[in-house]
Parts: C-alpha cells; sequence; structure tokens
C-alpha cells in the first residue's frame, strides 16, 4: 500500500495537569475522505491543531506526506488547506482581501476557480469582515481553501455555520476534490454528512481514538434492525443469544441482531415461514451512540 | 426611563467584580504618587534658597511648557510648588485611566460579544453605558477622596484643607470630563479600537495646544478645555469654577452620548463605513504587509502626532533658549557670544528633556504592534494563517522588525520635528548634528524595553501586559524624577535612566552598542521562545 497522508501514531498532548489527548492514532490514505467524528470537548481541534503545528506533541508520533508536523510545518503547509472550526478574520479587512493574501501566502492567484467559488457560495466578498455572520467568515475560508491547490484539506467543522443550501454545496465541492485524487480529512459532528461522504471514519472520545474503519466494516461489528412477520409462532427466537431488544406484538416481531450473526438468526427464522422482512442497518448515529453507551459502561 | 436601565445595579456589580484589581492598581498608584510625592516635598524643598532656585526654573519656558505655568505669588510655600509641578502631570494620568476604564466598560464588551449576551436578557437598552457611566463616577469619586486625604496627612507646609480638597475635586472633575468625552467616542467610532485611538488624539491635541497656549499667550489656555486644571490656582486663591465647567461639559457629554446611543446598532459606530476592496491590493502578499496594511492608520497617526509634537516644543526654543529676556542683567554681564553660547546650553539641556519625552511615546506604537502576536492569536485572527506557507519565525519576523521600525521612526519624527521647528525660531541655535546626540544616545534605550516586551511575548505571553509599566515607569522617573529628587537607582530600573546627559554630553558610543546588541539578543530570545511553544488558542 501507498505511504499514508496523514499518520498519527498514539498522539498525546498534555496541557499542564490536563491530558487532552491520551492516544490518538489513526491514518489517512491518499485519495480518500476521513472522517473524525466526536463529541465536543473530545479532542479533534485538539488534534487538527497539533497536526498543524500550532500545538505541539507531547508524545508519540505524527506526520503528513512523511514528514514531522512540526519540524517541517511550513514545508507540509505549502501542500495542504485548512479550514478552522471558528473562523475569525481581521475586522478591518474586506473577505475580497483575505482569501486572495490567503492565496498569495502559498504562491497561488486568485483565479476563475475563486471567482466560480465566490458565485457558488454567494458571498458578498466587498464587506468587511467585521460585518460578517459566522457562517460568511466560514465561506471565506472555505473559498480560500478550496481554490487553494493543494493535496491535502483539513476541515473542523466545516459546516456549522452552512446553511441546508450552502452545505449541500460544500459537499459537492469535496466531492470534487476526492474525484481528483486529493485527501480530505473532515471533522464533523454532522453524522449524517459524514455518512455521506466518508471513505473511512474515525470516533474519538476523551482522548482516545476508540474505533477507526469504513462504514462498512463498523456496521459489520454492529447490530442490524430486523422486522419481521411470520406463519408460525416466532417466540422461540427470543431465545438465541445473538438476539436483542425482542419485541412481539402477535406474528410480528422486531429485534437487533448482532451483524455478524445475523446468517444463524435468518436460517433460525426460515422455517417459520417469512412473510415479511425488513432490516435497517444501524446509521452512524446508532454507532455512535452505542460505542458511547459502551464506553461509558465500562468506565 | 426605568426600563431603558432595567438591571443597571446588576451590571455595575459584575464589572466591578470583573475590574476590581485594575481599578485598585490605578488608585494605588494615583494616590501614592500625589502622597509620596507631597510627603517628599518639605525635605526637597523646605529652605528658602532651595525654593528661590526652583521657582526661578518653573519660570523657565521650557519648564512651563512640560508642567504648565507657575503663577503662585509671594510669599511662596512648599504646597504652591508641589500645586506648580504636580497639576498638569497628574491630569495626563487620570485622563488616561479614565481613557482606559470608559472603552473598557463599554466598546471592549460588544467587539467581544458580551453585550450581545447580556441584551438579550432583560436589561435595558443603555443599561450598558448606564453602568459604565456609574463606574467612572465611582472610581473619580473615590481616587479624588483619597487624593485630598493623602494631601491633609502629608504634613505639606503651606497647604490648606481647602486646597486639599479642590486638588482631589479637580482632578476628579477633570478625569470624569475625559471619561465622558471617550465615551462620546465610543458611540461614534466602529470599534474599541478606533474608539481608543480617538480619545488619544484627542487627549494629545488639547495637551500640545494647552502647551503652546502656556508659553505664548496664558489667557488662551481657557480655549485648550485641558488648562482648566491649571486654573484651579490651588494653595493660593483656590478657583472652584473651573471644576465647575469641567462637571457642566461632563453632563452636556453624558446628555448628548445618551441621546446618540439611541440610533447605534450594538457593535457599529454611528461613523460611516466604507465599502471593502474587491480583492487584495498587488502587495498585500507577505505576513509584513498584512501587518503594515493592518496598523496602517496607527502608524500614521503616531508618526504625524509625534512630528506634531516635537514642532510644538521646538517652536518654543527662541524663547526658552533667550537669556537676554529672561536674564538680561546676567546675558550683559557675560557678553553676546556667551550669552549665545549659554542659550544653546538651556536648549540642549531642554532637549534632553524632551528626547525621554519622545522615546517613551515612541516605544508605545512599537510595543502594541508586537503585543497583537498573542492577542490576535487568542482571538483566532493568525490560526488560518499558520496553516499556510508561513513559518512561525517568519510571522515573528514581521511583526517585531514592523513594530521596532515604527517605534524608530516615530522617535525620529519628534526629534525632527522639534529640531526644524527650533532652528527656525532660535538664531544661533545648535546645530542639526548636536541636537541628533539625543536621537542616537536614546535610539537603544528603546530597542531594550522593547526586547524586554519581545520576550514576554515569546516567555510568557499571558503576562506580556507587564511590559507596560517600563515606559509608564520611565516616563515618571525621568520627567519628575530630578524635580523630586529621586536617587539614581530609582531611574535606573527603567533602560531609558541608563543613557548618559545626551545632547548636552557626547554620545557613549560603547555604551549605545552593547545596550543595542543586547535589545536585539533579547528580540531573538522571545523569536526562539515563540517558535517553540504552543501559541495561544482560544
Amino acid at each position: 500500500m501507498a505511504q499514508p497522508v496523514v499518520s498519527l501514531q498514539h498522539l498525546q498532548k498534555r496541557f499542564g495537569h490536563f491530558q487532552a489527548l491520551k492516544d490518538v492514532t489513526l491514518t489517512v490514505n491518499a485519495g480518500e475522505v476521513f472522517g473524525f467524528i466526536g463529541p465536543n470537548g473530545a479532542g479533534k481541534s485538539t488534534t487538527i491543531r497539533t497536526l498543524l503545528g500550532i500545538l505541539k506533541k507531547s508524545g508519540g508520533e505524527a506526520t503528513i506526506f512523511g514528514k514531522d508536523v512540526w519540524q517541517d510545518a511550513v514545508w507540509i503547509h505549502k501542500r495542504l488547506a485548512y479550514v478552522p472550526g471558528d473562523v475569525y478574520l481581521w475586522p478591518n479587512l474586506s473577505g475580497g482581501e483575505v482569501i486572495d493574501f490567503l492565496l498569495k501566502l502559498n504562491g497561488q492567484r486568485h483565479s476563475a476557480a475563486t471567482d466560480a467559488l465566490i458565485q457558488d457560495f454567494a458571498l458578498d466578498v466587498t464587506k468587511k469582515c467585521r460585518t460578517y455572520s459566522k457562517g460568511n467568515r466560514q465561506k471565506v475560508a472555505l473559498i480560500a481553501a478550496f481554490s487553494t491547490a493543494a493535496d491535502l484539506y483539513i476541515f473542523d467543522e466545516p459546516t456549522s455555520g452552512l446553511d441546508p443550501l450552502m452545505e449541500a454545496v460544500f459537499q459537492k465541492h469535496v466531492r470534487a476534490l476526492k474525484t481528483a485524487g486529493k485527501s480530505v480529512l473532515l471533522s464533523s459532528h454532522i453524522l449524517s454528512e459524514v455518512e455521506r461522504m466518508c471513505d473511512r471514519i474515525g470516533i474519538i472520545r476523551a482522548g482516545e481514538v476508540i474505533e477507526t474503519g469504513s462504514l462498512a466494516d463498523m456496521r459489520h461489528l454492529s447490530r442490524t434492525q430486523i422486522k419481521v412477520t411470520t406463519s408460525q409462532d416466532p417466540s422461540a427466537i427470543q431465545q438465541l443469544a445473538a438476539v436483542h431488544g425482542f419485541t412481539q406484538t402477535g406474528s410480528q416481531i422486531s429485534f437487533a441482531v448482532d451483524s455478524e450473526q445475523l446468517n444463524t438468526v435468518l436460517t433460525a427464522l426460515t422455517p417459520l415461514g417469512i412473510q415479511q422482512l425488513q432490516s435497517t442497518p444501524p446509521t452512524l448515529e446508532d454507532l455512535f451512540l452505542r460505542y458511547y453507551h459502551q464506553q461509558e459502561a465500562q468506565s | 426611563m426605568m426600563t431603558h436601565n432595567a438591571n443597571v445595579g446588576q451590571l455595575l456589580h459584575l464589572n466591578l467584580r470583573r475590574d476590581w484589581l485594575k481599578l485598585a492598581l490605578w488608585l494605588i498608584g494615583l494616590v501614592g504618587l500625589m502622597g509620596g510625592a507631597a510627603a517628599k516635598f518639605n525635605g526637597l524643598y523646605g529652605t528658602q534658597t532651595a525654593m528661590r532656585s526652583i521657582i526661578t526654573t518653573l519660570k523657565a519656558p521650557a519648564m512651563v511648557s512640560l508642567l504648565g505655568p507657575f503663577t503662585a505669588a509671594q510669599p511662596y510655600t512648599v504646597a504652591g510648588i508641589y500645586a506648580a509641578e504636580m497639576m498638569v502631570f497628574m491630569g495626563l494620568f487620570v485622563a488616561m485611566m479614565n481613557i482606559y476604564f470608559a472603552i473598557h466598560a463599554t466598546r471592549q464588551d460588544e467587539d467581544s460579544g458580551l453585550v450581545e449576551l447580556v441584551r438579550a436578557h432583560a436589561t435595558g437598552r443603555n443599561a450598558p453605558l448606564t453602568a459604565a457611566i456609574l463606574e467612572l463616577l465611582l472610581l473619580n469619586l473615590t481616587a479624588g477622596i483619597l487624593e485630598a486625604l493623602s494631601l491633609q496627612v502629608s504634613g505639606m507646609h503651606g497647604m490648606t484643607t481647602v486646597g486639599n480638597w479642590l486638588f482631589g475635586a479637580g482632578l476628579a472633575a477633570f478625569g470624569l470630563m475625559f471619561g465622558a468625552f471617550s465615551l462620546l467616542w465610543a458611540q461614534l467610532a466602529d470599534t474599541s479600537r478606533d474608539a481608543t485611538m480617538m480619545s488619544y488624539v484627542w487627549l494629545g491635541s488639547l495637551f500640545i495646544a494647552r502647551m503652546a497656549t502656556d508659553v505664548q499667550a496664558p489667557e488662551a489656555t481657557w480655549l485648550t478645555v485641558y488648562g482648566w486644571i491649571e486654573k484651579l490656582d490651588i494653595y493660593a486663591t483656590d478657583q472652584w469654577l473651573p471644576v465647575g465647567l469641567m462637571l457642566a461639559v461632563t453632563v452636556v457629554l453624558g446628555v448628548l452620548t445618551l441621546a446618540v446611543t439611541q440610533n447605534r446598532d450594538v457593535g457599529a459606530g454611528l461613523l460611516p463605513q466604507r465599502k471593502g476592496r474587491q480583492g487584495a491590493s498587488v502587495w498585500l502578499n507577505s505576513p509584513l504587509a498584512l501587518i503594515a496594511r493592518l496598523e496602517r492608520t496607527s502608524t500614521l497617526i503616531w508618526l504625524f502626532g509625534l512630528g506634531i509634537l516635537g514642532a510644538t516644543y521646538g517652536s518654543i526654543f527662541g524663547t526658552a533658549g533667550d537669556l537676554l529676556t529672561s536674564n538680561p542683567t546676567m546675558a550683559k554681564l557675560i557678553g553676546t557670544a556667551a550669552t549665545h553660547a549659554a542659550n544653546r546650553t538651556i536648549v540642549l539641556a531642554f532637549t534632553n528633556k524632551l528626547a525621554v519625552i519622545f522615546v517613551i511615546l515612541a516605544t508605545l506604537p512599537g510595543l502594541s504592534t508586537l503585543l497583537r502576536i498573542n492577542a490576535d492569536e487568542r482571538k483566532g485572527y493568525f490560526e488560518a494563517l499558520h496553516a499556510r506557507n508561513v513559518s512561525r519565525t517568519r510571522l515573528y519576523a514581521s511583526i517585531a522588525v514592523y513594530g521596532l521600525l515604527v517605534a524608530v521612526l516615530a522617535f525620529f519624527c519628534g526629534m525632527v520635528g522639534m529640531i526644524a521647528a527650533g532652528q527656525a525660531v532660535m538664531p544661533h541655535a545648535p546645530t542639526v548634528s548636536h541636537l541628533m546626540r539625543a536621537f542616537w544616545g536614546y535610539v537603544p534605550a528603546l530597542i531594550v524595553v522593547y526586547g524586554l516586551g519581545a520576550c514576554l511575548v515569546g516567555l510568557l505571553p499571558r503576562w506580556q501586559s507587564v511590559i507596560w509599566i517600563w515606559p509608564a515607569y520611565g516616563f515618571f522617573s525621568l520627567y519628575l524624577g530630578s524635580l523630586l529628587d529621586l536617587p539614581q537607582w530609582a531611574t535606573r530600573l527603567t533602560p531609558y535612566g541608563w543613557i548618559n546627559n545626551v545632547p548636552v554630553a557626547q554620545v557613549q558610543w560603547p555604551t549605545a552598542a552593547w545596550m543595542t546588541l543586547l535589545g536585539l539578543g533579547l528580540i531573538l530570545c522571545g523569536g526562539c521562545a515563540y517558535a517553540n511553544r504552543d501559541l495561544m488558542v482560544n
């Protein structure tokens, strides 16, 4: 396999006595969109700021394009574009000035693509930044990032201030990046967005990455919700070890089943005469909540 | 009216709780300065000879321009000298204190979004402004009372109870008036930064007008507003009229402010806003250009302001260095050539005092640019920058170089303004290169103070504001130090005090060299620390 674009091995970060990151291990491969999810305060932004060399790691290893994120920050940043979670811009510059300035820092120019992006995001670039709303400030950063020719794009909760229309525009442009073979690290807690766009997902909780993998992998490790109507009495299904949350109304039963045991349960169901069967794979939200409750129960 | 000010008590309580340390430090500083100096004055000017010599000094035009006119009539008292020396100077500090708290309690809270949160609750439209007014009232009242009490217990010869209370009341009214001006500017300006800038431009203009009228046309000082504080005539005729005038202006300003605030949106000023540029100009392409663009207005104001201040001081060289008028007997006695030489010596000694003022003022814009590194980072402005092709070293170097350049240039403007005006009005003035010794002499001190600031920025970002102590104390110790007879170690606490008596004496090049190296070393130190720590994040 080719070298990963981003590689974090047991990354740690302490602020005084507070351990913000305990063990963050993840990789982003070339050409993939990686979703980074976790609740507020779990360490998403701290991880990203460490990746950018804004914070200095306390332990572990962190590389982008195979280079150390602290030592070779500037070299890395030539091939990287970033949109912070909270965008703050110099209040007395106009949006247009900021976009051009940020582009020039990476040796790039305001191009036709930049104009197209400004159109797409419907931004009035002549306004001073202090008059922009949160969403409009995010648009400025997004336009600057999307019109930068980079190999890795990092977005930290980029759509938290955008309306659904603009969210769609954002997703369109991320898909275009993916088609062009670029890598994307997308941190978010809007799970539907991650579910729709990401190839692989990492879940962080209290400074630890507790799961990484594709959505399919994660679904496999999780439970599928089954609703079934049979011609014979299905109550015996309740006895199977893989079945959870069993409820019955007449001949209709509904339960959750461990995904890897699906075959066993279906084999048991078939002789009962299946009349109707509905299976719902777990949404990312289900997965997320399940991981959390599991961890909470452990700790 | 009640609904406009709903919950103002709660807000005031909160403001006081938040600001108590700053309020306490200002009060201790002011009252300590007043009482401490007063307690020392008997020892300094207790004898008739000492009194006579200081009065000759105070009557010289140069001293009038610095401290205000000496108007007391015979018999002279220690208290009379004290009032003449301290009034204008204390007024400056009190005005600065009020500008700070006026802007802090109004626009700064709006800029940070606090007022939005507060106003969404059951608080009145005017409540934040009223709370600010009440805070200023309380502050000045307390300061006035404490100042008067500190004078009462000082035991200064010739002081009167009426004079002491007039001193306190005068400073309180003076402070309130400048606080009220700032509250008005706060309604007009777009941001707290602009409001602060407008306040200082206003204070600076009035101070310069006061200085010019005091020397050339004392009656016109009534028109300068700032000059009212001199007209109190404390420990002599004790005039209460200026206090009434100041309070009247304060009330008028307060009414005006409350009227205009009705039409103002939270977070915006009343002055019209221009539209921004469509794109960046060609030269906005580096961190250095960004800093220059962000600081443009303030840099121009500082350079221009110091130039004007210098020219105003320079324009009294003719009067200051004119022994023939001020001491004709002596002039006749020593002859024309010697008189010219004596005149030049007076002007050179005066230039030393002025250079100290210019260099300390010039330090301020430099430090304020330098402190932007952490301030802007905390606000999140630089986050997008750090993710770009910009190393920390480059960002730090850009800001440090720009700040130092502005500081040195501002000092240069002050000196050039002074020299140009001085040469124009004074026949047989000292040569330009002779006067410029003061510039070369004091630039190294500026660099050292700047370097200390850079070290704090890099090593102790949370404590960076501590740096303001150096220029503030330097100003006090060198402006008033010789009149208060401060011991040498006390003036040497700041790098400004390490410089010899230029331009009267030669520049000590070895000292200049090692101080410059020390300053540059400190700047490098700060840069290394900055490049190797976590950045400030919000």
